[in-house]
């Protein structure tokens, strides 16, 4: 194999500048094999998701709180970083709870914007870093617009601030950035956001709690919580079966 | 043999002038002593070609009755100070050896340079060019021995053309001066262009010698005796005999801008246009020298004639001048200054910027550059604060984190396999919610009033785990804590304070 000499600069400068800026890097021509898979370290999730979560692609979890969003989320976030993929964990709610769950935190960049309409700035912000795994939490806020007023009422307000907007179409923009950058966004929420800008949508449900001892006696403790997980909708794959999800609690 | 380069800066105030505002260049401006008073009496200090007549030693009333339309400028010893930091960073991007002799005024060890520049010409032109990066015009001359290099710059000096660029003023020349050239060099030299002491000067006239070819031809013992210990070195540096050593300087710890404002700036606004500059020009440096801010000083000089200092720590190291700029912004609309500002000054302390080899074949992550660009323009969108790799503090405090550096190890050559487990995860409540809880006989949960959706029928509980710790602060910890199912399967951590006996919930399970 010889590399197409004539088209690399022969200042020695000019190469040192371009290797500075991060422009020189890698020869797309020869890396027709590059992983275009990023495991959520689940497996019976990557089987349904097609081997794991495709990167420069835009994946939603939705569930209610219990049913083990938050759980695949730092699962992701855990096997990202331990293959040595530098990940982004866009958190504007501040919910992030760093114990020991297998996450490597010195490649975990923790964001805490303080509204929704920050995270997606600072989730655009991330995938144009080239982050490996940008995780978008908006668990406990939503960017959905507020429902808009009933016509024929006409509001007179003077002086009043004007909210930032989220844009247009911010999702559309985040999966335009993570195509452009190759990285994956995945995005937890309560309720659909992305709509069909996502590439995959997980649902889930939650089942029930498990509990070691009777009610009232003493040592008794909450031992796991049991959901299930689904893979909804798919632009490449059929949906899924449900999923047994079992979350075991670990002492704190 | 030696080689030595003398980096000169002639006319340091009206470079440091122009370099500020690059587009006087092509005008007539001339420069004045600072804190002189507008209305004649000032003395010109420097004036750019197009001020046709005006020059170095004249009143400002002269200046202007020469050339109507003059611009004028007072010096500023801000901006002095870092056009000649910035010269002198200039010599240190081509050589490791620097002596700062002046301000402006810079000797460089250019022995063994050739190998990787070429030529003695490729050097001193190397130099020209590393000093128009950083926005200052220089002229250099490059000889054997540090007076005969001075001399020679003194000589390209008058090549000097003065041209704006993106980055402040160019327009810079050189002159080489060989072993071999050097005696005719020197012979040709007047006398009158040396910074002779006026008493030798007028003595050497007096004996009718007006260039140093004639000096050379004496004998150097009369002349010593006739007219003392002056005339012994300047018949030295007739013959080009100068063995006084390089005395190299270590690297400066910070980079500095600095601008006088004309009035108190008393708002935002006019400070950023100031600080956009400042920063402009730090960022050019620093990249000219291959390095990165760590962290930011801004000194604000006030009407008071106090100062206003602060540090910016930044999240990482960075010379993204919009990130600073907003950095910048949040720290004066935090904390404003008490009085207006009359002068800023900024500071970056570098460091080495980390250049990383990328994999050819692996996936394309982000070079070390632009994840601290990327970081340091988080931090100015959410707050310096809440940007950094997550970890748990050294002491006991149920769900507390903190935020340190985000400095993330080169990945690993052979990815280990995964050993991730799926696990119930908390979701912390920063700060906890307070919550009205009716308890049974013994203490245990029956109902959480709590907001929105904290709120409902225990189903299921298990409890309580007492903790008492931090005792010994100001903010101890005793508390019981009770894992509460509610009605409709959401899963809590609730904790009642064994002091006050209220609730509060801590985390949400997910």
């Amino acid at each position: 194999m010889t590399l197409p000499a004539r088209r690399l600069p022969r200042d020695l400068r000019a190469l040192e500048e371009l290797l500075r800026d991060g422009q020189v890097r890698r020869a797309p021509a020869f890396s027709p094999q590059a992983p275009q898979i990023l495991p959520t370290g689940f497996a019976a999730l990557d089987t349904a998701l097609g081997g794991g979560l495709l990167r420069g692609q835009l994946h939603e979890i939705v569930g209610p709180p219990g049913s083990g969003g938050t759980a695949l989320v730092r699962l992701a976030l855990a096997s990202a970083t331990q293959a040595g993929e530098n990940c982004a964990l866009i958190d504007p709610g501040d919910a992030f709870d760093p114990a020991p769950c297998g996450i490597d935190l010195a490649r975990l960049l923790w964001v805490r914007p303080a509204d929704p309409v920050q995270a997606l700035r600072a989730a655009e912000i991330a995938l144009e870093a080239r982050f490996g795994l940008v995780a978008l939490d908006l668990g406990d806020v939503s960017v959905l617009p507020p429902p808009r007023a009933p016509k024929g009422v006409v509001r007179i307000v003077r002086f009043e601030k004007k909210p930032l907007s989220p844009g247009a179409s911010p999702w559309a923009r985040l999966k335009s950035r993570a195509e452009k950058h190759g990285g994956v966004l995945l995005l937890l929420a309560r309720a659909p956001q992305a709509g069909t800008f996502a590439t995959a949508t997980i649902e889930l449900e939650r089942s029930h709690a498990q509990w070691d001892g009777r009610q009232g006696a003493p040592g008794r403790s909450l031992r796991a919580v049991q959901a299930a997980a689904a893979v909804a909708r798919h632009k490449r794959m059929p949906p899924s079966g449900p999923l047994v999800l079992n979350l075991p609690l670990r002492p704190k | 043999m030696p080689k030595i380069a003398c980096l000169w800066v002639p006319e340091l105030s009206l470079v440091a002038a122009l370099r500020a505002e690059p587009q006087l260049c092509g005008g007539p401006l001339a420069v004045v002593q600072a804190g002189a008073d507008l209305g004649g009496r000032a003395h010109v200090l420097g004036a750019t070609p197009a001020a046709e007549g005006v020059g170095p030693g004249q009143t400002l009333a002269e200046a202007r009755a020469l050339c109507p339309g003059l611009a004028v400028r007072q010096s500023s010893p801000e901006r002095e100070r870092a056009a000649a930091q910035a010269a002198r960073e200039a010599a240190l991007a081509v050589s490791p050896r620097v002596e700062e002799a002046a301000p402006g005024l810079v000797y460089v060890d250019a022995s063994g340079l050739s190998s990787l520049f070429g030529d003695d010409r490729a050097v001193a032109r190397e130099l020209v060019a590393a000093a128009e990066r950083v926005g200052v015009r220089v002229a250099v001359g490059l000889a054997a021995s540090k007076s005969v290099a001075r001399l020679a710059a003194r000589a390209a000096a008058t090549d000097l053309a003065l041209e704006a660029t993106s980055h402040g003023v160019g327009g810079g020349a050189f002159r080489v001066v060989g072993l071999e050239e050097q005696r005719e060099f020197l012979a040709a030299l007047p006398l009158h262009e040396l910074e002779l002491p006026d008493e030798l000067h007028q003595s050497l006239r007096r004996f009718g010698l007006y260039t140093l070819g004639e000096v050379a031809v004496l004998p150097p013992g009369p002349l010593s005796a006739r007219l003392g210990p002056e005339a012994a070195l300047l018949s030295r540096l007739a013959r080009g005999e100068d063995t006084s050593a390089l005395q190299p300087r270590l690297e400066p710890d910070r980079f500095e801008e600095g601008e006088e404002l004309e009035w108190d700036a008393s708002s935002a606004e006019p400070l950023l246009f100031v600080w956009k500059a400042l920063l402009d020009r730090l960022a050019q440096r620093l990249l000219a020298r291959g390095l990165m801010a760590r962290e930011v000083c801004l000194q604000l000089r006030l009407a008071d004639a106090s100062w206003d200092e602060r540090t910016l720590d930044l999240a990482a190291p960075t010379r993204e001048v919009p990130a600073l700029l907003q950095l910048l912004r949040l720290s004066i609309e935090g904390r404003p200054p008490p009085a207006g500002v009359r002068a800023v000054r900024l500071a970056a302390v570098p460091v080495r910027e980390v250049l990383e080899q990328m994999p050819l074949f692996g996936p394309r992550g982000a070079s070390p550059t632009q994840l601290a660009a990327a970081v340091a323009r988080l931090s100015a969108l959410a707050g310096p604060h809440r940007v950094g790799s997550p970890r748990a503090p050294d002491r006991w405090a149920p769900f507390a984190a903190e935020c340190g550096k985000f400095v993330p190890p080169p990945p690993p050559r052979v990815s280990p396999p995964p050993a991730g487990e799926l696990q119930l995860a908390a979701r912390a409540l920063r700060p906890p919610r307070t919550a009205e809880v009716r308890c049974d006989e013994v203490g245990a949960p029956l109902l959480v009033i709590g907001e929105g959706a904290l709120g409902g029928r225990v189903v299921a509980s298990a409890g309580p785990w007492r903790t008492v710790a931090e005792w010994w602060t100001e903010g101890p910890i005793a508390l019981d804590a009770w894992d509460l199912e509610l009605a409709g399967g959401l899963l809590i951590r609730a904790a009642r304070e064994l002091h006050t006996g209220e609730w509060r919930i801590e985390a949400v399970y997910d």
